[in-house]
Formats: C-alpha cells, structure tokens, sequence
C-alpha cells in the first residue's frame, strides 16, 4: 500500500475467515427478475401456466445492454408480476413454480463444452462472447453489467475522452481478478477461494482471451490462508498480489486498479477499461468457467449472509430465491429486524421488502437489528477536517457537505463533487454525525439534473 | 401496524464511534495533564481561576440558548472544553473576575453571536484572551512564582522567562532547560509544563483528534525561526553562541516558553476555526510557530502565539482553498 494512502480510509474490523459456500435445497417458488443488471428489462419470453425446464430462457432482451435470464428451477410458470429490485425500482419478475424435478432444458444438451485452458486459447474470441451473453452472465455487483458488455471494446472512445484531448482506445492489456472484497463483512468472494479449481483457469483464460489481457493479476485478500488459489496461479503463471481487505475501499475497482498497475481511472465517466484493465470479481470469473465448461447457464449464485443473524456464512442458492429464505437457512435474523443491506455495511443499499429474490447483480446482505440500526444528526459542521483526512480521492467532503445541503449544487460541481466515489468513509468518521452520503448523491443528482435541462 | 418494518437509508449503514462529546472529552483527557501540573505548581489560586473560567462559560451558554431560543449544547462538552483552555492560558494569581468575564466574552463575543459551533471565525477562547489582554494588560501580566504543592511559602509576583527576554536577552541562558521543560517557572496555568503539553498533544494526534500537520508545522516554524534569529539578531549574536547546538538551545528555551506548545497542540487546532486540507494544516502550523517567534524576539508584545493563531484563523478560508488533487479528476491536455 501506497504510504500516501496510510492516513486515507477507513479500516474496518477483519472479517472471520470466510468457510466455503453452502449449498441451499431449490425453493419453493422462485421470482426471476427481468432485469438483473445494469441496462434494459428483457422482454418476457413465457407465459403464465407454461411448463419451464431449467435453463429455458425465459427473458431475453434485442437490446445490446441485457442479459438473458433463465428459469433456475423446473416447473410451471406462475404468474409475471412486478417487485422491487435492490436500487427500488420496480421490474416485471417470472414467478415459477418448483416441481422439484430439476428437468435441464433439452436444447442445452449440444452445446460445446470448453474443459480446460488450451481448448478456450483454440476458440474464436466472438464465439466465447456470444456464449457467456447467451449465458446471460452479469458483473457480480448492484447495478452490474452484463459481462458481455464489460468485455466487449467500445466502438469509439467514450465522449469525455475526446472533451479532454486524449482520444484513444487504449488496448486491454490487463486482466485483474478480484479475490478481495469490498465491503466486509460480506465475503463472497474470499469464500468462493477454496472452490476455485479448473473452473477458474477457464474463466480466466475466456476472459484474457476475450479482451486480449496479456498480463492476468489475481488480488487475494492478505492474512488469508490462500494456498490452493496461490497453486493454479503459478500453474498458470499469473501474478499474485496481496490487498488488506480491512483497508477500506482501497478494493474498490478503481482504486485497485491504480495500486495494482499505477494507472488512474478517471472519474466519473471513466472505467477500467479506459486504461486498459479489465476487473473482473472472482465469483464472475468462476461463473464464466462454470458456463464453459458445463455447457450450461449458471442457475445459481454465491450469497452472503452477515450482519447480526444466528449464524453469518456464504450460501450458494438459485437465482430467484427470496432473500428471506436465504436470512431463515442462517438461522433467521433478529426478533426486531432493522435494515437488511444488499452489498455491504458501507455501500450496501438498504432494501424494505424481505422476499427481494436473489438476483445476478447481489452478493450478499448485511442484516442488522433495530438497535443498531445508526442515526445521522442534523448537526452543522464542525470542520474538524477528519473527513478531509481520509477520503480516498481527496476530496473536501466538508465543504461539499455543507455545499449541497445549502443547495449550492453547482459551487459544489467546481469543487470536484462529481469525483466523488461514495465510499462513504467520511460519513463513517464524522463526529457531528452528518449524512455526508446523503448530501453528495443528492447535490450529484441535482447537478445532472441541472444539466439535463 | 407492523412492528417488523424495515429502515431504508442511504450508505453507510455503520459508523465510527467518534462523536463531538467524545472528541471534546479526549481533548480534556489530553489536557489534564498540563492542568495537574499546574494546579500542582500553583495551587489554590490557579484551581480557583480555572473552576471560575468553566463555571462562567457554562452559565454563559445557558444564557445564550436561553435568548436564542435553542436547545442548550452543554452536554457535548464544547463549550466545557473552551472553558478549561481559557483557564488554563490565564495567570493563576488573576483576580476572580477575570476568569469570569473571559468565560463570558469566550462564549458571547467568541461563539453565540457567530451562531455556536461550527461556524464561529476565530478561536473563541483567543478572542476573549484578547479582549482580556488588552482591557486589563496588568491583571494579565502578574503571575505568581510557583510554589509546588506541600512547600511553605506566600505567593510572590514574578515576572515569566519572556517577559525577562523582552528587557534582557541574556535570559535566553540564564534557565536550565530542563527546569523549564518541567515547568517550574512563573507562567500561565496550564501552560507552563511542557513536558505534560507534549504528552497530551502526542496523545491527541495519535487518536486523530487533531490533524497533525499544526502541532509538526507550528514546531518546525518556530525552531526554524528560532534558529534565523540565533543567525542573524546581532543582540542574540553578542551572547557570543558557538555551533549549532548552542544556537539550538534558543529554539528549545523558545519552545519551553510561554503559550507556544498549548498554541500548537490545543489552542491552534481548535477545530472549527483552523483549516482542513494538508497543506493548508501545514502552513497553518509554520505560521504560528513563526508568528511566535517574530513577536518575541522582535515585536512590542511579549509572546506571539497566540497572535499567530488568531492571525492564522483569519487566513483559514485562504488556507483550504489549497486543495490536493483530486484523484480521477480529468485535467485538460493531459
């Protein structure tokens, strides 16, 4: 770690070691959202009292910016209704009922199976593209991308580069998979370690050869007993760097991206892609190995559960189960529930519906109880300067707090608001107790709405 | 009505421990050591103008959310605190409505009627200070010899080691550092053992109560400008100094001396009225170090600090205008 970033963040409590992921029984009823991701709903493909297989397409979307999503159980379609994704929006949903029989479709059965490395070097790049967006595979991370879009160059380079006079495409040379997390003490990736096998070789491989990475970088979280992911990496000769997972957010993409390679992602209409780096989260890798070498969609997804319920671990359920059932397999959360986060404590978004299914874009809650449940006060600023001290982006959050909250959107533009990665580390060591969060997304939400116009 | 609603807010949903009553209670933790010295090396009358300086201050906020109409903010110990910092920076022999009529002004003229905490300009405690200094300068500049707890004696007036700098420059040789690090000369409360000062303020910076930059910067100010001086002041030159460590000694009995120390550590990164960037933290510092010396060795007055950090605080809003880069920001032609 860079020693400039010493002082910057915030470290978190270390998380208990993450135990491989259990393995949940199908549900009842799942819900199957028809947008899991950042883009457009797909269009419903099936109609209420038709009979599914499992793997059968039941969305699918014309639009480039979608994902297919597939019936994760077999059996009959119930109802198509509307719920509430994790960000409150309402999105149509296919409700299926389980028959219990996990009957796979049968036009999967032909399809090409890529069981190890070599044979992923020998396919054409667009054929593994055409198959992971088949796949319906998506970025494991709220508002996600369909993986396929990820990986796909961009037909031009994003406007703001020409704003600034650096009109290049530059060429992905990197491929960074995330093994750390983000936001302890929700692990998914560090528990999905152990499981990594030839499934990860596959996915990485697929990836590398899509984007055409010649460099792959594998950040494994520090102080965790890695050595069996360690073993594939120098199998496969990829180079291994340790990240603290309590030095918040120092994980987060853009900001591993910059200590790993030393290239800045700009903000806030950059990307790693931007700088020639692909970041991939390690469940997303294993889901590309998964879909290549089974020949099948993944039906399935890490979860994990963590927070104040009776016992906190990493599930692995059906897309589609209620989050509900999921916090009832850990031993059911607290008698007087307050929040239950998707993501994480510091950037997770608080959702009001228990039976929220479980979709491709969520990794895991964060339940909390009633009590703990934390109160911002409306006090004015102190201007101690601890929220300067530690933004990861050197922001002042101080000054753009008070900025925003006196509806000075556009002074709070000049002062960089834009750049704000809403981390949510100066909330976090805000004595005064302000929404720091709260004030920086409205005074963004304002300031692009003032621009719209 | 269900009981089992969930909350929605935004991110985070944890926060840290630290709130503005915990903050304000370590600064008290960090300053009780100099206080104790004090009270050791001045008894009664310096307990006395310290319970009367909290004590006035206190009544005061009352008083003020009482015409404010506000609730009262007493118990987030802002207003304790300030309290504690202006009795300590008075003279232990000060007549009793001294300590009073600076707890006043600290929370009339100095906070309420900027509209309380976080938006006052100026050190509230500097500006009583101040007023007091300038109303009153005798009472202000009569303090006691020290007399440590459990030694017979009547107090005696004595004049502090820089009021003797101002009429002879000889003093700047005639204290055992030693002597003065510990604090058993004529002097301010609270200020005088520097020792305990340091302790304290290492000890805040290590909680990250207050940025560091101030208390480094107001240091490397003033033994920097100590040092220039020992260099150039031809009346510093006719004590005859040779090498570095002799000249050295002048910054050490300027740091030992006077309100520097509780300047760069308590009074100077008072929150509210300092800056926040690094850089701007930094100059913040050099300035009141430098502000301190300049007035001892070659202004009127007997001691700068506190000049330099109410002259700092008036330069705040300048100071946070530099602003580190922004990590991600685009720059123009790069």
């Amino acid at each position: 770690m860079k020693l400039s970033n010493w002082f910057k963040g915030i470290s978190l409590p270390r998380p208990p070691a993450a135990a491989p992921p259990v393995g949940l029984p199908a549900p009842e009823k799942v819900y199957l959202p028809l947008r899991q991701h950042r883009g457009a709903v797909a269009e419903p493909k099936v109609e209420p009292g038709q009979r599914v297989a499992l793997g059968q397409v039941v969305g699918a979307s014309e639009e480039f910016e979608s994902a297919a999503v597939q019936a994760t159980v077999s059996g009959v379609v119930e109802a198509i209704v509307d719920t509430v994704d994790p960000a409150g929006e309402k999105v149509p949903t296919v409700v299926i009922q389980n028959d219990g029989a996990d009957a796979w479709a049968d036009e999967l059965a032909g399809a090409a199976i890529l069981e190890d490395p070599a044979a992923v070097k020998a396919t054409r790049p667009s054929h593994l593209l055409r198959r992971l967006r088949e796949a319906g595979l998506v970025r494991a991370q709220v508002q996600g991308r369909p993986l396929h879009v990820d990986l796909s160059p961009p037909m031009a380079p994003q406007s703001y580069l020409y704003m600034t006079g650096i009109p290049v495409v530059r060429p992905i040379d990197t491929l960074i998979i995330r093994a750390v997390d983000v936001d302890p003490p929700v692990c998914p990736n560090q528990s999905c370690m152990g499981e990594a096998s030839q499934d990860l070789a596959v996915g990485v491989a697929a990836l590398a050869r899509i984007s055409g990475a010649k460099r792959v970088i594998l950040a494994l979280p520090s102080g965790v007993d890695a050595a069996g992911i360690a073993a594939i990496a120098a199998q496969y000769e990829w180079e291994v760097a340790s990240v603290s997972q309590r030095a918040y957010p120092f994980a987060s993409d853009n900001l591993l991206v910059q200590s790993l390679t030393g290239r800045e992602v700009h903000t806030p209409y950059g990307e790693p892609r931007d700088v020639g780096v692909l970041l991939e989260p390690l469940i997303s890798a294993l889901d590309v190995g998964r879909v290549l070498s089974s020949g099948r969609p993944v039906i399935d997804r890490v979860f994990s559960v963590a927070g104040e319920v009776k016992n906190p671990q990493t599930f692995r359920v059906r897309l589609g189960t209620p989050i509900s059932q999921v916090l009832d397999a850990a031993g059911g959360g607290p008698s007087r529930p307050g929040k239950i986060i998707v993501g994480g404590p510091m950037m997770g978004l608080a959702i009001f519906d228990p039976a929220t299914p479980v979709t491709r874009e969520t990794v895991g809650v964060f339940v909390q109880s009633a009590a703990s449940v934390v109160a911002y006060a409306d006090h004015p600023c102190i201007h101690c300067g601890r929220c300067v001290a530690v933004c990861p982006v050197n922001l002042i959050p101080s000054d753009l707090g008070k900025l925003c909250e006196f509806r000075m959107y556009e002074d709070a533009a000049e002062m960089n608001l834009m750049n704000c990665i809403e981390c949510g580390c100066c909330a976090y060591v805000c004595p005064a107790r302000r929404p720091m969060v709260h004030f920086l997304r409205h005074g963004k939400s304002e300031v692009l709405a003032g621009r719209m116009e | 009505m269900n009981q089992n609603l969930l909350t929605v807010s935004t991110s985070p949903h944890i926060l840290g421990r630290t709130t503005v009553r915990s903050m304000y209670l370590e600064y008290m933790i960090a300053l009780a050591p100099a206080l104790l010295m004090g009270l050791y090396y001045f008894g009664a009358p310096a307990l006395i103008t310290v319970l009367l300086a909290v004590a006035s201050a206190a009544v005061s906020d009352f008083i003020v959310s009482f015409i404010t109409k506000k609730p009262s903010t007493l118990s987030n110990l802002h207003i304790i605190c300030l309290g504690l910092v202006l009795g300590q920076i008075l003279p232990p022999g000060a007549p009793w409505w001294l300590p009073v009529v600076g707890g006043a002004l600290t929370v009339f003229l100095g906070i309420g009627i900027f509209g309380g905490i976080g938006y006052y300009p100026m050190n509230p405690v500097l500006v009583a200070w101040v007023a007091l200094a300038i109303s009153w300068p005798e009472a202000m500049n009569s303090f006691l010899d020290p007399l440590p707890l459990g030694t017979e004696g009547d107090w005696a007036e004595a004049e502090t080691p820089l009021m003797q700098l101002k009429g002879d420059i000889g003093t700047l040789q005639a204290f055992e550092l030693g002597v003065l690090w510990l604090g058993k000369v004529p002097g301010a409360i609270g200020a005088t053992s520097s020792w305990a000062l340091l302790a304290g303020g290492v000890y805040l910076i290590i909680r990250r109560i207050i940025p560091w930059q101030i208390p480094i910067g107001a240091l490397l100010g003033a033994v920097g400008m100590a040092l220039l001086a020992a260099y150039t002041d031809p009346a510093i030159e006719e004590l005859g100094l040779e090498g570095f460590a002799a000249h050295m000694d002048v910054a050490w009995f300027h740091l030992g001396t006077g309100g520097l120390l509780i300047a760069a550590f308590f009074v100077g990164p008072e929150p509210v009225s300092s800056p926040v960037t690094p850089w701007g933290t930094l100059l913040f510092g050099v300035g009141i170090g430098l502000m301190a010396i300049i007035v001892r060795t070659w202004g009127g007055l007997v001691d700068g600090a506190f000049y330099g950090v109410l002259l700092m605080n008036a330069a705040t809003p300048l100071l946070d205008r530099i602003r580190p880069r922004v990590i991600g920001k685009v720059v123009n032609g790069a």
